[in-house]
Parts: C-alpha cells; sequence; structure tokens
C-alpha cells in the first residue's frame, strides 16, 4: 500500500493524537495549544496540497482516491485551517476544554475525509457517523447559557432520525442489488427501473447528506445549531462540512441517473423549497448566526440544482460552487467572530457603524455578504452562473427562473445585513482592533472572492477534470 | 489580431493612456497638483507623438486605400459579436491628429490659466478623460464603441463644463449641456437600433456601419427607412454639434473656464457632431429628403446664431455663437455636398480649419480673461486690452480666419463650402450662405475693432459699455485674484505658445487644400475657378468688416450697431430668439405638466404600490414560514418523517 494514497487521512490521525496528549494535560496550556494546532493544521494543508494528484484504490476497494476525493481533502483541509485561524481567542470554550474542541474538530475532518473516498455503503455510513458525533460533542461545548444543551440536543435527534432513514434507505439498496458497493450498484439499479425499491432506498439512503446540507426536510437543526454552538464550530459546520456533504451527493445521486425524471423530480421539489424557505425566512432573522443558517438552507437548493443535471456541467458547477461556498461563507463568519470578540451571538443591529469601527472587516462583509448574493465580479456569481446555465441547458427552465427570483429575495436580507454596517451607527461601540495575521487574511479572502471570480478558469478546469473520474 | 500588432497598439495607446491619467489622477493623486500635471501632460504627449507617427507613417494614399481596421471581440452573444476596435482611413487619421494636438495645446495652455486654482488636478483629470473619449470616438472601429464615446465625452463635457461647481450658474450649465445633448442622443441611439433592425443582418462586422456603402444601402432598405434612420441619427449630431432647436446649451457652456471652452468649440464635442456625418456619409447621402432637412436646420442655424453674435457683449459668448454659426456652415456643406452628389471634402475641410482657428480664439479670449478679469470686451477694451501684443496679434488673425478673409484658413474652407452651395439648384441657399459669412465679418470685427481702437476714457459711450460686474461673467472668485496685479506680468508664455502654435496653422492651413484633398479622397479635383462666387464671397465678407468699421472702428463711429436702427430686431437678438423661454416654457408645460405628471402618479401608484405588495407580501409568507421553526423537537422530527413519507408515496404511485 502506498503511503501517500493515505496520506491526509494519516496526517490528521496523528494530529488527532497529538491533541488527545494535549487534553492529559493537567494544567491547560491555551496560547501554546493553539499554536500546536496552527503549525498541525498549516501542515495538513501541506500534506493534502501533496497529495493532490493521488489515484488509487484501498482497503478491498471500499476507498478511492481520485482527483475528485482529493480536491475535496484539500477543501476540508483549507476548512480546518481556515477556522483554526479564527481560534486565536476562544472564549466560548472552558480552557480546559479547548485541547479537547481541537482533537474532535481533527476527528470530524477526519470522518470527512474518508467520507469524500468511500465507495461503499457501510465505508460511507462509518465515516459519516464519525464526522456527526464529533460535531454532536463539539455543539454543547459552548459554556453558557443552555441554548447549547437545546441545540447539541436537537442536533443529535435530528442527526439520529437522519442516519436511521439513510440506513434504512442502505438496507434497501443492499436488499435490491445484493451489494455495497457503489461501482456493482450502479449497473443493476435500471434492471429495477419496474419497481420502486431501489428508488425510494436511494432518496431514503440521500437522507444522511440532506441533513449534512440542511435540505428540506432535514434543515431544522440548522438554525438552533448555528446559533447556539460557539462561533468557531458554527465556522466549521458551515463551511467545511457543507463541501463535504456536497462530494457525498454527487458520487451518490449518480446511482440515480437510471431513473431519470421521477428522481430528479424529487429533487427539483426538494431544491425549490428549500431555496424559496430559507430565504423567504432568512428576512425575518435577527440574529446574524440565524440569518446564515437559513441562507445555507437556501444554498443547498441551489447545490441540489447542479446536482440533479447529473452532467457533467452540473457536477462542475457544484463543485465551483462547493469550494466558493466554503471561501465565502468563511469570510462572512470571520467578520462574526472578529465583531464578537466576546463569543456572543451577534444580532445584526450590532453591525451598526462597522465602517467606522473598522473599514477591512465591513469591506470583508461586504465582499462575503455580495458573493453569497451572487452578484457579479465575485466567485459567488460565477458559480450561480455555472448552476444555472447548467440547469438551463437540461431544459430545467421553471427551476432556474425560481431559482432566480430566489437570488433576488436573498440579496434583500444581505442587503440589510449591508445597510446595519454601513448606513447605521451607534456611538456606543468602539472601534474594533484586529491583529496583523487577520488583517492578511482579510486581504487573501477579499482577493481569493473577486480574483476567481473574474478568472475562474483554473477552478473550472480542476472541477472538470475531477468530474470525469466520478461520471 | 494580436497585441503585437504595431497599429493596433499604438491606437490602443492613444486611448488607454489619457484613461489611465484620468483614473490615476482621481484616485491616488488629486492632493498632489504638480505631479497630476506631469502624469496628465505624458499621457498627451505620448498619444500626440503616436497620432503624428501614425499619420506620418500611413499619409501615403497607398496604405489607406482601404480602411484599416483592427480590432478584438470584446462582446461575443451568439449572432451579435461587438468589437472593440480601431479603423483608420484619412478621415480619422486627420482627426486623431487634430484631436491630439489641440487637446495637448489647451492642456500646455491651461498650466497658466488653471494656475493656483484648488481643482487644478480635477481639471486636468477631466481633461484627460475629454481627449480620451474624443480620441476613441474618432478612432472606432464600431457604431456601439462610438456611441459609448460619444456618450463619454458629454460626460466629460459636462464635468468640465461645471467644474466651478460651486457656481449655481456653472452648476447650472453642465447640467444644461448634459441634458440637452442627451435628448439628441435618444434619437441617435434609436436611429442606431433601427438601422440595425432594418438591415435585418446583426452580423454586419460588429455593428460596423461604417462600411455600408450607399449602393448597398438603398438595395437593403427602403427610401423611407433610410430617411427614418438618417433623421434620427441626425438628431444626436444637432444635440452635440448645437443645431437648431437645441443649440441652446453651447452658448451657456462657456460657464466653464475658457480652455475647457477652446476644446468644447474646436475639436472634441462639437466637432463630434460633424464628424459623425462625414463618417456616415454615405448614408446621409442617401436620403435626399434628410439632407433637405439638415439643410434647412443648418441655415436657420447659421442666420440665428450670427444675428445674436451681432448683439453680445460678452467675448466668449461672440465667440460661442460664432462656433454655432459656423458649425451650421459645416452641416450646410455637407448637406449641400450630398445633395449635389460631391464628396465631403467641403464640409470636413472647414472643420478641419474651424478647430484651429475657434481654438485660438478662444484661448485668447481666455488670455483677456484671465488677465482682466471680466468676460466684457468692452471694459477688456478700456482697460488696455490691445497693450497685450501676442493675443491682440493672434486674435486679429483668428478674426481674420474666420471672416475668410484671404489668405487665412478661413477663407479657403468657405470658399469650397460656398461652392457646393453654388451647385445647388436653388440659389437661395448660397444667398443666405453669403449673407451668414457677411454677419459673421461683421460681428467678429465688432470685437475685434472695439478692442483695437478703445475711445477716449471722457468718452461718453462708456457710460453704456463700461460696466464692471463683480466677479466677471463666466468666471469665480478665481479670476478676481489677478486684478492687483493688472499688466504687471505680461502673458505667461505656457499661454502664449499655443496662441503661436495655432496661429501659425490658422495661417497655413488654407494653403494645404490641394494637399489635404488628396489625402481624404486619394486624388484631387481640378477646380475651376468660380470668379463670380469668389468675389461674392469676399464681397460679403470685407462688407461685413467695412460696416464694422463705420459702426466701431472709425474714429467717428457712434459705437452703435447697425440693428440699433430696429429696436425689435436688436431685442430678438438680444433674447436669443426667445430659444431659452420657448424651451423653459415647453419644459414647464408640456414636460413638467403633462408627461410627469402622468408618470409620476403611474410610478407612485402603480409602480411604488405594485412593488410594496411584492415586498411585504414576500415578508410575510417568510413570517409565515417561520412557524415551522418552533421548539418542539417532536414536532419537527414528525414533520420530517410526513415529508420523507409523502415523497415515497409519491414515487410509490406516480410512476
Amino acid at each position: 500500500m502506498n503511503v501517500m494514497l493515505f496520506g491526509p487521512e494519516l496526517y490528521y490521525l496523528g494530529a488527532a493524537l497529538v491533541f488527545f496528549f494535549l487534553t492529559l494535560k493537567r494544567k491547560p496550556e491555551p496560547k501554546a495549544d493553539y499554536q500546536i494546532a496552527m503549525a498541525l493544521g498549516l501542515g495538513g494543508l501541506l500534506v493534502t496540497g501533496l497529495c493532490l494528484c493521488q489515484h488509487g484504490e484501498l482497503f478491498f476497494k471500499a476507498y478511492r482516491v481520485d482527483l475528485f476525493s482529493q480536491i475535496f481533502k484539500f477543501a476540508l483541509a483549507l476548512g480546518f485551517f481556515l477556522v483554526l485561524t479564527i481560534c486565536h481567542n476562544l472564549p466560548q470554550i472552558a480552557e480546559r476544554d479547548q485541547a479537547e474542541f481541537y482533537l474532535f474538530l481533527t476527528t470530524t475532518t477526519i470522518g470527512m475525509m474518508l467520507l469524500v473516498s468511500s465507495v461503499e455503503l457501510l465505508t460511507i455510513y462509518v465515516a459519516l457517523e464519525l464526522s456527526s458525533y464529533s460535531l454532536y460533542i463539539l455543539v454543547p461545548l459552548r459554556r453558557g447559557d443552555g441554548i447549547d444543551v437545546e441545540a447539541g440536543i436537537k442536533y443529535l435527534l435530528i442527526g439520529a432520525v437522519s442516519s436511521g432513514v439513510m440506513l434504512f434507505g442502505l438496507s434497501y439498496l443492499f436488499g435490491a442489488t445484493g451489494s455495497t458497493y457503489l461501482a456493482d450498484i450502479l449497473p443493476k439499479l435500471p434492471q429495477l427501473a419496474s419497481s420502486p425499491i431501489g428508488l425510494l432506498g436511494l432518496l431514503l439512503a440521500l437522507a444522511g447528506f440532506f441533513f449534512k446540507l440542511s435540505v428540506f426536510p432535514f434543515h431544522f437543526w440548522a438554525p438552533d445549531v448555528y446559533q447556539g454552538a460557539a462561533n468557531q464550530v458554527t465556522t466549521f459546520i458551515a463551511t467545511a462540512s457543507k463541501a463535504a456533504a456536497v462530494a457525498l451527493l454527487l458520487r451518490l445521486a449518480i446511482l440515480g441517473a437510471g431513473y431519470g425524471y421521477s428522481f430528479t423530480k424529487a429533487l427539483v421539489i426538494l431544491s425549490i423549497i428549500s431555496m424559496t424557505l430559507g430565504n423567504l425566512v432568512a428576512i425575518i432573522q435577527r440574529d446574524f448566526k440565524r440569518l446564515l443558517a437559513y441562507s445555507s438552507i437556501a444554498h443547498a437548493g441551489y447545490f441540489l440544482i447542479g446536482i440533479l443535471t447529473l452532467k457533467e456541467a452540473g457536477y462542475i458547477a457544484a463543485i465551483y460552487y462547493a469550494l466558493a461556498y466554503l471561501v465565502m461563507n468563511f469570510t462572512v463568519f470571520m467578520v462574526i467572530n472578529e465583531v464578537a470578540k466576546d463569543g456572543r451571538d451577534l444580532k445584526i443591529q450590532e453591525l451598526a457603524g462597522l465602517w467606522r469601527r473598522s473599514p477591512l472587516l465591513s469591506l470583508s462583509l461586504i465582499v462575503g455578504l455580495f458573493a453569497l448574493a451572487g452578484v457579479p465580479p465575485s466567485i459567488g456569481f460565477t458559480g450561480k452562473l455555472l448552476l444555472f446555465t447548467s440547469a438551463m441547458s437540461q431544459g430545467y427552465f421553471w427551476l432556474v427562473l425560481i431559482g432566480a427570483v430566489n437570488g433576488t429575495i436573498s440579496l434583500y436580507y444581505y442587503l440589510r445585513v449591508i445597510y446595519c454596517s454601513y448606513f447605521t451607527d451607534d456611538p456606543n461601540l468602539g472601534p474594533i482592533t484586529i491583529s496583523t495575521p487577520i488583517r492578511f487574511l482579510n486581504y487573501a479572502l477579499i482577493a481569493i472572492v473577486l480574483g476567481f471570480g473574474v478568472f475562474p478558469d483554473r477552478i473550472v478546469e480542476l472541477a472538470k477534470a475531477a468530474v470525469k473520474t466520478v461520471l | 489580431m494580436g497585441s503585437c500588432d504595431p497599429i493596433f497598439l499604438s491606437c490602443f495607446l492613444i486611448v488607454a493612456l489619457p484613461l489611465l491619467s484620468f483614473a490615476v489622477i482621481m484616485i491616488f493623486t488629486w492632493r498632489r497638483h504638480k505631479l497630476s500635471l506631469s502624469i496628465s501632460l505624458t499621457c498627451s504627449t505620448i498619444p500626440l507623438i503616436l497620432a503624428w507617427s501614425l499619420f506620418y507613417k500611413l499619409h501615403n494614399a497607398v496604405t489607406l486605400a482601404k480602411p484599416i481596421i483592427t480590432q478584438v471581440n470584446w462582446l461575443v452573444s451568439d449572432a451579435v459579436i461587438v468589437p472593440f476596435g480601431f479603423l483608420l482611413d484619412p478621415v480619422s487619421l486627420l482627426m486623431l491628429c487634430i484631436v491630439a494636438t489641440i487637446a495637448w495645446l489647451i492642456q500646455i495652455y491651461s498650466i497658466g490659466y488653471m494656475e493656483g486654482d484648488p481643482g487644478f488636478a480635477r481639471f486636468y483629470a477631466d481633461l484627460s478623460l475629454f481627449g480620451m473619449s474624443m480620441l476613441s470616438l474618432v478612432s472606432a472601429s464600431g457604431m456601439l464603441q462610438l456611441f459609448i464615446s460619444w456618450e463619454l465625452v458629454g460626460l466629460a463635457s459636462y464635468l468640465l463644463i461645471g467644474f466651478w461647481y460651486e457656481k449655481f450658474s456653472a452648476s447650472e450649465a453642465g447640467k444644461k449641456a448634459f441634458v440637452v445633448t442627451r435628448f439628441g442622443d435618444i434619437g441617435f441611439f434609436m436611429g442606431l437600433v433601427f438601422l440595425t433592425f432594418f438591415m435585418k443582418d446583426l452580423n454586419i462586422p460588429g455593428l460596423g456601419i461604417f462600411d455600408i456603402n450607399g449602393a448597398a444601402l438603398t438595395h437593403k432598405l427602403s427610401e423611407a427607412q433610410v430617411t427614418l434612420c438618417a433623421l434620427l441619427i441626425f438628431c444626436g449630431v444637432a444635440g452635440k454639434s448645437a443645431q437648431f432647436p437645441i443649440h441652446v446649451w453651447l452658448p451657456d457652456a462657456m460657464e466653464g473656464p475658457t480652455p475647457v471652452s477652446a476644446l468644447l468649440h474646436s475639436a472634441t464635442m462639437v466637432a463630434a457632431g460633424i464628424y459623425l456625418i462625414t463618417r456616415l456619409f454615405p448614408l446621409f447621402a442617401a436620403s435626399a429628403t434628410a439632407m433637405s432637412v439638415v439643410l434647412v436646420i443648418s441655415t436657420i442655424t447659421l442666420l440665428l446664431s450670427s444675428t445674436i453674435g451681432m448683439v453680445a457683449k460678452d467675448i466668449k459668448q461672440v465667440w460661442a455663437y460664432s462656433t454655432v454659426s459656423q458649425l451650421g456652415f459645416m452641416a450646410m456643406g455637407l448637406s449641400a455636398a450630398a445633395l449635389g452628389g460631391s464628396t465631403l471634402f467641403a464640409g470636413y475641410y472647414h472643420l478641419t480649419t474651424h478647430a484651429a482657428f475657434k481654438a485660438l480664439l478662444f484661448l485668447c479670449a481666455g488670455v483677456f480673461i484671465h488677465h482682466f478679469g471680466t468676460n466684457d470686451f468692452f471694459v477688456m477694451s478700456k482697460d488696455g486690452g490691445r497693450k497685450l501684443m501676442i493675443p491682440m496679434v493672434t486674435v486679429t488673425i483668428g478674426a481674420l480666419a474666420l471672416a475668410g478673409i484671404f489668405p487665412f484658413a478661413g477663407f479657403f474652407s468657405k470658399e469650397a463650402i460656398m461652392a457646393q452651395l453654388w451647385h445647388l439648384p436653388n440659389k437661395l441657399w448660397v444667398g443666405l450662405g453669403l449673407f451668414g459669412a457677411f454677419l459673421t465679418a461683421y460681428y467678429t470685427f465688432r470685437v475685434i475693432f472695439v478692442m483695437l481702437f478703445p475711445r477716449k476714457d471722457d468718452n461718453p459711450v462708456w457710460k453704456e459699455y463700461y460696466v464692471r460686474e463683480p466677479g466677471g461673467h463666466g468666471h469665480g472668485a478665481h479670476d478676481d485674484d489677478h486684478d492687483g496685479h493688472n499688466g504687471n506680468h505680461g502673458v505667461p508664455w505656457v499661454m502664449a505658445f499655443p496662441l503661436i502654435v495655432l496661429a501659425a496653422f490658422a495661417c497655413v492651413l488654407g494653403f494645404m487644400q490641394t494637399g489635404l484633398e488628396k489625402f481624404l479622397l486619394g486624388e484631387s479635383h481640378p477646380h475651376e475657378m468660380n470668379y463670380l462666387l469668389l468675389v461674392l464671397a469676399v464681397g460679403s465678407a470685407l462688407s461685413g468688416i467695412g460696416l464694422a468699421w463705420l459702426d466701431w472702428g472709425s474714429p467717428a463711429a457712434k459705437w452703435q450697431g447697425f440693428i440699433r436702427k430696429v429696436p425689435v430686431l436688436e431685442n430678438f437678438f438680444i433674447q436669443k430668439w426667445y430659444m431659452d423661454h420657448f424651451w423653459r416654457w415647453f419644459l414647464n408645460t408640456v414636460i413638467y405638466g403633462t408627461f410627469s405628471r402622468i408618470f409620476t402618479y403611474n410610478d407612485r401608484r402603480v409602480v411604488d404600490g405594485g412593488v410594496d405588495a411584492v415586498a411585504f407580501s414576500t415578508i410575510g409568507s417568510g413570517r409565515l414560514l417561520s412557524f415551522l421553526q418552533t421548539a418542539f423537537v417532536q414536532l419537527n422530527l414528525l414533520f420530517m418523517v410526513l415529508v420523507l413519507a409523502g415523497v415515497g408515496l409519491y414515487l410509490l404511485m406516480g410512476r
């Protein structure tokens, strides 16, 4: 076995071990822990970068390493690293829990990395549970008023039900085809086209990922968890875990290609309801993180647009948008984290006068939100354009139309946030100081969001090459 | 068509550098005047050199027999391809050189004129933008690019006319220029749309309507269609080139700093309209009806502005109305040529010479204004305007050229236009043209004689004429600073140098007629001298000057225009033919009173109401849907399972 094939996973396993030993220390040393975490995160980024072009199969062909999986592993490593960069102060996590916080963050990353490479049903399930269980612990880790416990329980319950539904679906798939390998299931499913068992099984099997991506009707956890978890945890859930979910949905959804319209129609309906529900309810939110939770529900709908085309163009768009979403959503969360230094939940009104308090953060905020809304020339615009074009070329005119209307609605609540930060002021709120590394992080994020929006070719080429290995 | 093509590259630099200068000054260096000045000067000198070297390289007719087009595709949308690029043929190449030269000279001149102005850097940024848009207009390879540049010219002129925006009249004048020309541009744009629509062939190389020749046009389009398009496009021309009845913005445009007026009246803004006619000459020539309309309008313009020029007391206003009249003259020449089946040479030639001497006249006026802090040339006369040697000599040369006196440039170009008019079957037009020339000579030399031969200080005429308005007309507090040291300093060298260059142009351009014609048309037509016309033309110009001498020049003159004998007419002229009143009335009753009222009602009730309804119902549905999000996790789970069951049922039943 080539070690390089399993390199990123091994590396993060080692990192988890390091954090485990850190948790054993008697006296917590948050500063030192943070520095070790940063170093490990940076190393992880390096290792996944080096392993980008590996391809091969492991563990009795249950585990597949290809460009597709490696790109997403890199995205996960990037997400992990980015979340670490905003962990320089963790006011919401008790000092003696901070090493554990890093430990579980690492294990959930490992789980997701395993997930994007799995091509066997049980492996997928185990990997998914590994990543989920770590998050179940991370969410209630926030210290305070009990809102975290409520969120944690809700997350756990809905996650458990989703897992149950997913297992149920997987059992159907296994029962119908007699195999747990995706490669074996794929050619057999169309033979079952006359009976709904395969189709129903597939749809239920997708439930686990709908849960992660917060697609309707698995979205109920999102607002509470986004609000209740510590800001850094929310950031991780909102960025990296979404990318992993999209990756697996892309792998699994292709199984439904043989069913044609009836399968995609179910996805179309879920997509439309997700977008519309997310955007409409986001309008009336007052808490910024809750607003972003609903925005993520709406974005789940956009992701589904690319997935349900089941064609190369749509898959490219979905990959591009997943990567773009990671960066732009992180940009917004980074601003939240810097503005709410004490780790409180940020009300939209508390952004008042941000242009005065920190011009750079307000610029990042405007860039990130415009990217989420899909305003050119940002990366979000290009992503939405690719998504809508791919769906349009497949003839989903109404879906695209509803998507575009939803884009307009979403602009309303994003602009409301921008309005608050630029056109209102509150003399009680003092200026925000940001450290030099964060300053450079801001510049880099703005450059990426705008740069790859104007010149998306490189990413699109990469996504194209990755899609070839899946389809 | 790579960027390695030297012609493309130099054209690109010609256009891009001034734009760059505009951007850099506006964003970075607007606080640092010296630095901005050097950026702007560099970015206008290089285009100047490039333009003339292009001219030098390509001036052999062989290379320009077919237009050189270098372009890259800018927008591609199915069948429509919009290119960005440059078209070089004799017409555009010569204009490119003229624009680059005059823009450069005016930048030099402004070093002296704008010295110490708080908006010095902004002024140079705007000048760069103005130059850039005109250069790109002149060299545009497609109609859309031309239109964009056309609008940019409008924008730049708005910025510059309203440059001293703290002064109410200046900002009003800028607004007026912008709105009035935009009024014409609507017609222009509709003309373009119709033309594209009628041609039905969106693949005209990048909407490059320049390529069409008259034959292909009449082949594809009916007579009425050509006329419609030509007339609509002429609306744009009338706006930019200040033709009756939308000329009203140009005289007000002198509210801007004088170098701006010089630029605006000679090579950039107003020249754009005439340039467009020459550009689309085949289109205009294909419709006799449209050309007759143009002829009538331009003749009215000529007479109207000449008569107003006779009574104006503001030197810039006189020159402004003379511009309007000369533009009318050019349009007359072009339309007469189109009707008579001749070439565009006469009108274009007059555009060239006019650019030189009109810039000269304005710059001279600028020197006087700068020196005396007033726009009233009677005041200048009393305060000793004749003592400023260089501007006095050069303004006289400019005036001689404007009046059309041999051997100055205006003589030759006016003669060429008269010849075109003479060939029309109806001799009325040439008669009116000669009358216009007579009036032009009269009002021009009214200014010159008043300035040259002031009355003695105790002469009673000063009671009427020596009225010093505080602050002067068209100038802010800026110029009052100079009152303190009247006459102490001569004319700064940076201001005198452009005067001399332009005066030289005004002297020699006339003798280059044959060469220019050969360059523009590829061949030179031998001219049979029409002695009768020659005598008539020179006679009308000389009699105009003679009358001016009797009224204003000779020691016995009473300093009263002959028009004083008909007070009704004089008042009519002083009120500028009541055109401003007409537009005010038109705006108040027709636009505000009727259309605005209806549209406002529609906007308030229908549009706003509709939008509000949509917005409120969206927010309302958001509130409604948010009830799904309850704190009871049991309900959430139940809902989840129900939805899944529903989808499952649908899949079971629906197939």
